[in-house]
């Protein structure tokens, strides 16, 4: 961006076959020095579609977001469903890489992509403007059909809360590479906009036919057929927000902060009640709506206000309970709402739901109180100072206004799942190269869920299962098929083998189940390296200490595992 | 006897006089001591049949055979809530 050009360029014959997360992981540990700061020159934000990406494998449509975080410190790669990611391996290109920073502030860029090559603009469209606004305008130019990567206010202010969007299947600015600030790397480029147009594009080249139709069948026979993931299915029918009430029931609803691990208002946010005003208000509402056009499992949903017109998508289970039990809200149109102004300001809902919570804890307004809560998240937008306090997240906050109950691990804000009640979730907290962040390695299948494997949730003995989760999930966010399949490939092995053979299908490789471990475990091996560089050791694997002293309700349980027991994780 | 608040969730809320989700669906039953979930729910009139892999006594994953040696709070999913898996799970 320093020289504002833009060129295309063969990949490194060493990144062969590499996708998604582990592509990412690649550009940032090979060409970005550790110790750079995050929103200056040195850092480079690459995005990559995953190797599975844009074929007709199902729920395969996603892409990762990588650079040095702002909001950590350290690596980060966050991935999003969406058209975008499709039509950007249609065109051809593994990955764009944004580097350096313009000379000229205060001025944005556009990034144009079709079929003829690639060309940097100026950026006139939306700028300041909420997101719905703005893309409104950029599909009218560019056509219905284009993709869209973005950041909105938020990252235009640089601000740590702040991610990447991306276009859903219908045009709305709602898809997000949310966590750890990569909207704020975004705007640190001047980079405002990534426009695909695919017009014109090839099939994707698949190796072997057979393989891949063989291997992509399996999968979506595995999808289609287990509880969580089929037609109807728990996702399906409730989509993620079916959590509220199941986390309730055991204890580990994070509520108030923190401060409890059942909420008395869960069910007035629960996916029931989502399903249930979708039906009733009717008009736009629905459930069982896909990010993208390859999905099968379709676990997204779209909010109506009460007259039935749109009101948002989608409120899923961490942004329903960031902003629902977290804040001690119990009314969906409020949840609704800071979903929303999260979607047009272009912020991660988690960060910004703990943020608010840590505010509350922090006298700014009273827990439940969602008016305050839509109050404050509009001051982000403003830019005023409590804005951009406020959404350069939860530690930040927690620092500003003298709160101790912080419940973040590496400066990220922890997501939907109470450590204390479920130990092993905990230690990927701890121990994860991204902070607190439960898609790091989902031991909830286990632990409450009970997929792939059985463990009890207070037992505090995880060590091997939150490493073995964390290792295949770095594959799983390598290959561009959802995470969400892991429900039924965990379960059903046929499920698992297909997914392996229609990833060597595309490539040509000749993987095996042994060769998922091996690899996922180089990109988790290749991420703490690079934490490792830049200054991270054993005692940023912890957690906050509150949780040592603070009992958590119903459950009554203190983190109590040893530190020296996290430290097994990656020895 | 044993006090038992038993939350239901899903289709099985028909089987309370409060059958509407956005609010709690329970019934509250005493039973003697001993008594497996599934003589307690039998007891609240509600489908064994029906319920899922989803069973929280007191907050604790638990089975339809589970003795309870406590009162207290019952949540129970039915089967096409289940986000979870029967045969993987050694449950209390």
């Amino acid at each position: 961006m320093e020289k504002l050009t833009a060129k295309t360029e063969n990949l490194p014959d060493k990144y062969k076959n590499r996708g998604g997360r582990w592509l990412t992981d690649s550009y940032v540990c090979d060409e970005v020095d550790p110790n750079c700061h995050p929103l200056g020159p040195n850092n480079k934000l690459v995005f990559a579609p995953g190797m599975v990406t844009g074929t007709k494998a199902p729920s395969s449509g996603r892409i990762s977001v990588g650079a040095k975080s702002p909001l950590t410190g350290g690596i980060k790669e966050a991935n999003a469903g969406t058209p975008f990611a499709e039509q950007l391996v249609l065109l051809g290109y593994s990955a764009i890489v944004v580097e350096g920073v313009p000379k000229e502030k205060g001025k944005y860029w556009q990034l144009e992509i079709d079929k003829k090559g690639v060309n940097l603009n100026e950026a006139k469209t939306g700028i300041g403007d909420v997101l719905s606004k703005a893309y409104g305008e950029l599909f009218k130019k560019h056509g219905k059909h284009v993709g869209i990567a973005s950041i909105g206010s938020a990252g235009e202010q640089q601000l740590a809360a702040a991610g990447v969007c991306f276009n859903d299947i219908d045009g709305r600015a709602t898809r997000y590479a949310g966590r750890g600030g990569l909207g704020a790397v975004m705007g640190s480029k001047g980079l405002k906009y990534i426009i695909v147009d695919d017009k014109g594009a090839k099939e994707v080249e698949i190796k072997d036919k057979n393989l891949f139709n063989k291997g992509r069948q399996k999968l979506a026979k595995a999808l289609t057929t287990h509880d969580i993931t089929k037609k109807g299915g728990t996702l399906n029918s409730y989509g993620t927000a079916a959590l509220i009430n199941v986390m309730n029931e055991a204890g580990g609803l994070p509520t108030r902060n923190f401060r409890e691990g059942r909420f008395e208002g869960a069910e007035k946010v629960s996916g029931e009640a989502i399903k249930e005003a979708c039906e009733k208000r009717g008009g736009a509402g629905m459930t069982g709506h896909p990010c993208h056009a390859s999905c099968i499992i379709q676990c997204s949903n779209v909010y109506p206000y009460e007259d039935g017109t749109e009101h948002v998508s989608c409120i899923e289970y961490e942004s329903d309970w960031a902003f629902g039990p977290n804040c001690g809200i119990d009314n969906l149109d409020h949840v609704a709402e800071l979903v929303r102004l999260s979607n047009e300001y272009g912020l991660d809902t988690i960060e910004m739901g703990g943020t608010i919570a840590v505010a509350m804890d922090g006298g700014l307004a009273e827990f439940g109180d969602g008016e305050k809560a839509i109050e404050m998240m509009k001051e982000i937008h403003k830019g005023s100072p409590l804005g951009k306090i406020l959404a350069s997240g939860a530690v930040t906050t927690g620092k500003t206004l003298g709160v101790t109950r912080v419940p973040a691990c590496k400066g990220q804000n922890m997501p939907a799942y109470e450590p204390r009640a479920v130990k092993g979730i905990g230690y990927v907290y701890a121990t994860s190269t991204m902070g607190a962040d439960h898609t790091s390695g989902y031991t909830i299948a286990p632990e409450i869920l009970s997929v792939g494997g059985s463990a009890d949730p207070l037992d505090t003995d995880k060590s091997a299962l939150a490493r073995g989760f964390m290792d295949t999930t770095a594959f799983i966010d390598s290959t561009g098929y959802c995470l969400f399949i892991a429900f039924a490939i965990l379960d059903i092995q046929e499920g698992f083998d297909g997914m392996v053979e229609s990833v060597n299908g595309v490539l040509g490789t000749s993987w095996t189940g042994d060769d998922v471990a091996r690899i996922g475990k180089e990109i988790t091996e290749m991420e703490r390296a690079f934490n490792k560089a830049a200054g991270f050791t054993k005692h940023d694997d912890r957690m906050p200490e509150f949780m040592k002293l603070e009992k958590l309700p119903p459950h009554n349980e203190v983190w109590n595992v040893p530190d020296s027991e996290l430290d097994k994780v990656f020895k | 006897m044993m006090k038992l608040e038993i939350h239901l969730y899903g289709r099985l809320r028909r089987f309370t006089d409060n059958p509407a989700p956005g609010k709690p669906s329970i019934i509250n039953i005493d039973v003697p001591g001993g008594t497996t979930i599934r003589g307690a729910l039998e007891k609240a009139g509600v489908s064994t049949e029906e319920v899922g892999t989803n069973i929280f006594l007191n907050g604790k994953y638990s089975s339809l055979d589970r003795a309870i040696d406590e009162g207290g709070r019952l949540g129970v999913f039915p089967n096409d809530m289940n986000l979870l898996y029967k045969w993987h799970f050694t449950k209390e």
